[in-house]
């Protein structure tokens, strides 16, 4: 070691956040840095918090639906889905065929739209800022057919307890058939601009590296835990909404790295994409309704339901105490556990890979608060 | 006990039409309207007012009962959804014991339920799932105000977070926890706003007018 | 040696670089240059609400239910309403609704039994005042009307 007196330096504390374009809304990361090192990193949350738990307690289950949309708002479906399973099983109900079909196609739409935002996004803090354009016109289409289907765009309230308000609109499947057609080779250029990218290669490679047991240490999962090597996906392990019925792998990587984790994603839209071709064949005609009264009124009880939102997995725990309230709405938010372990990836990284994981684990603020 | 939710069975589900928009109002208006309830306790714990819990009948609860004895006080089923209800100071042996010896190596969840009329006032909730096995249990304390249950840090990583935001939310504080502070809300807020005696709208109204230079949130 | 030329002769910069020249065409533009060309907004598009009126002889279709008013989840709209000494029927006086705390669920208009109140098409509802975001009857009957901007 050279001489140290000239080039020692003292622990610098610096602030990332609230407001920076990077941490994807108003995250606050307190990092120790030595030199451009990152010693170590404390992450302050909060600042959306809108305790959307305690206005569940003071709606009654029908009302609550909208406000489940806003916390994770670009998979604002995937929240409604999980909601709507979570009070259907406290009713004992299940949603007809029809409409659990439409419901996942529905579902994985907004998957792709959710990861669109991530790449374009994760690739602009990265530098890349092509892909953000092409992103965007892509979850365009998709959004129009949110749009279509039920009025709203981004927080869409699609979903109902017991099943679905709306009936499909007329060309509802050919403007899925379409938007497929469409968009897998949309992927194969995102790839073209991004996979062999030297810039993006060795930006990602061996970054913020999570490996499977830290990953089930740290509850981490979705796309970060496939990352990681381990092959689990609710919607195989403990299928909801009629996903039995459906062919699609479950992409996985080994290394647990930021790149594997680019590569999981691109993957689980082609899979997306396949699941929603095989629904959109066999839509069964029928009721889309369950049988649920005006009035939602569990019995006394708890239930705790989780789907594989697009980022990891969303949880309700929802205790009923028999009233048209629910007595207590827990949100096991998947973007709040998986932030957890940001300390744990950046360890040692450099400064510059603080943005690429913080991409990566594809946080939402607005779940992350709730 | 399940039948010990709801004390006294006297709360009846609330009267129909939209209910009070607030649960403080909630008690009150309660009482007002079925006065005569409180004064005969006789219908003992109604029926739809306690969870129709089923015993768990499986090679887990057995082995479970066997090893803690009465430290666990009840092994569940509801909607096919298991549960295990133990002792405020075995929660974590018990989470120890089923990460290590039945595969119950993923905490999904910790979360609390606030019961203000039960003499146990928490429920401290800890949802699990095992890879290997494919199945979710839940593991649930009852503690009084002002207990203090172990963390869970020691068994799971990701308890810290989930046990901060438990105590951010309802005041419970976990014992050995490496950094027990509020997640969510400032650091120097008052009060804990998922309890059920804090009202949808009451607000910190001192750390809005210090820090935000306005007079109320509302 | 084949990846070290690939390297050299950046060929993965240019595969990239190629995607986006193909994007150039004119054809792929995709952007609405909004106040010059109207969005064409869904049939189901949930917008401004609209309190209807009966086209044969202009009388309220609302029958002061108050169901909408129960159904939302930010009580945000007030129904005042007066029994009629003549038909002995509920009548409309007032019809509040608070645009700014309105999250466009649709709960209400789905809650109504007769069709009256509705989300429409409409979507420019900004105002200079949070007062005029809180729509009076008059104001839902006839719906916004927000400038035209031409270019």
């Amino acid at each position: 070691m050279p001489d140290q007196t000239f080039l020692d330096s003292t622990e610098l504390v610096l602030n990332m956040g609230p407001q920076h374009p990077s941490t994807h809304g108003v995250l606050r990361v307190i990092l120790k840095l030595d030199g451009e090192k990152v010693l170590g990193t404390e992450c302050i949350i909060g600042y959306l918090h809108r305790g959307v738990e305690k206005i569940a307690e003071n709606r009654t289950y029908a009302q609550f639906n909208p406000y489940v949309d806003r916390m994770d708002y670009v998979a604002a479906i995937s929240n409604g889905l999980g909601y709507c399973l979570a009070v259907e099983k406290l009713l004992n109900v299940e949603a007809p065929p029809r409409a659990q079909a439409v419901r996942v196609i529905l579902t994985e739409l907004n998957r792709i739209a959710s990861h669109l935002l991530w790449l374009g996004t994760h690739a602009l803090d990265i530098g890349a800022i092509t892909p953000v354009f092409y992103c965007f016109r892509e979850r365009e289409e998709a959004l129009k057919i949110f749009e279509k289907y039920c009025g709203a765009r981004l927080t869409t309230h699609a979903f109902r307890i017991g099943g679905l308000l709306y009936e499909t609109y007329d060309g509802f499947e050919q403007d899925i058939r379409d938007f497929c057609n469409m968009f897998i080779p949309k992927v194969d250029e995102y790839e073209e601009l991004l996979t062999n990218n030297r810039i993006w290669v060795a930006r990602l490679k061996n970054v913020g590296v999570l490996n499977a047991d830290e990953c089930k240490e740290y509850g981490v999962t979705g796309p970060v835990l496939r990352a990681a090597g381990v092959k689990w996906d609710l919607r195989k392990a403990q299928p909801y909404s009629g996903y039995e019925k459906y062919e699609f792998e479950i992409p996985t990587c080994q290394n647990g790295d930021t790149y594997d984790r680019y590569t999981v994603r691109m993957e689980e839209m082609r899979q997306s994409i396949r699941i929603m071709r095989q629904a959109v064949e066999s839509i069964p005609e029928g009721p889309i309704m369950g049988k649920v009264g005006k009035v939602v009124k569990p019995a006394v009880g708890e239930a705790y339901v989780s789907i594989e939102a697009p980022k990891g997995e969303l949880g309700y725990y929802i205790v009923s105490d028999g009233s048209t309230q629910p007595y207590r709405c827990r949100v096991r938010p998947p973007s709040f556990v998986n932030l957890q372990a940001l300390d744990r990836m950046i360890h040692g990284g450099l400064i510059a890979d603080v943005v690429a994981v913080i991409g990566t684990l594809d946080i939402v603020l607005g779940e992350v608060d709730r | 006990m399940a039948d010990e939710q709801k004390p006294g069975g006297s709360q009846a589900p609330p009267p129909e039409g939209g209910g009070a928009p607030k649960p403080p109002a909630k008690p009150a208006g309660e009482a007002a309207k079925v006065t005569p309830k409180p004064a005969a306790p006789a219908p003992p714990p109604k029926p739809p007012a306690i969870m129709a819990a089923t015993p768990w009948d499986s090679d887990l609860a057995r082995e479970l009962k066997e090893r803690f004895g009465d430290r666990i006080l009840q092994t569940a089923t509801y909607l096919g959804q298991n549960f295990i209800v133990a002792k405020p100071d075995s929660a974590i042996p018990v989470l120890e014991y089923l990460k290590l010896e039945a595969d119950f190596d993923y905490m999904v969840d910790i979360t609390a339920v606030d019961w203000p009329k039960r003499a146990e006032r928490f429920d401290v909730v800890y949802i699990l799932y095992s890879f290997p096995r494919n199945e979710r249990v839940r593991v649930k304390i009852y503690i009084p105000d002002g207990y203090k249950p172990e963390t869970a840090v020691g068994v799971h990583l990701t308890a810290n977070w989930l046990e901060r935001e438990v105590f951010d939310m309802f005041g419970i504080e976990f014992a050995g926890h490496p950094d027990m502070r509020r997640i969510l809300m400032p650091e120097e807020w008052q009060g804990y706003p998922l309890r059920k005696d804090y009202g949808i709208i009451q607000q910190d109204q001192r750390w809005v007018q210090e820090n935000l230079g306005i007079e109320s949130g509302q | 040696m084949r990846k070290l030329l690939k390297k050299i002769f950046l060929v993965d910069l240019f595969q990239g670089l190629w995607v986006t020249f193909r994007n150039q065409n004119p054809k792929y533009i995709y952007t609405e240059q909004y106040p010059a060309e109207r969005p064409k907004v869904a049939e189901r598009y949930r917008g401004a609400p609209r309190l209807n009126i009966n086209p044969d002889n202009g009388e309220t279709l609302c029958i002061s239910c108050n169901l909408c008013a129960l159904a939302c989840p930010e009580t945000l709209i007030v129904v005042t309403s007066a029994r009629s000494e003549v038909t002995k029927r509920k009548e409309l006086i007032t019809f509040t609704y608070d645009t700014s705390r309105c999250m466009f669920c649709g709960l209400c208009e789905d809650a109504c039994p007769v069709d009256a109140l509705e989300l429409t098409q409409d979507f420019e509802m900004a105002t200079y005042t949070r007062e005029g975001q809180i729509w009076d009857r008059q104001m839902l009957e006839e719906g916004p009307k927000p400038t035209q901007y031409k270019c």
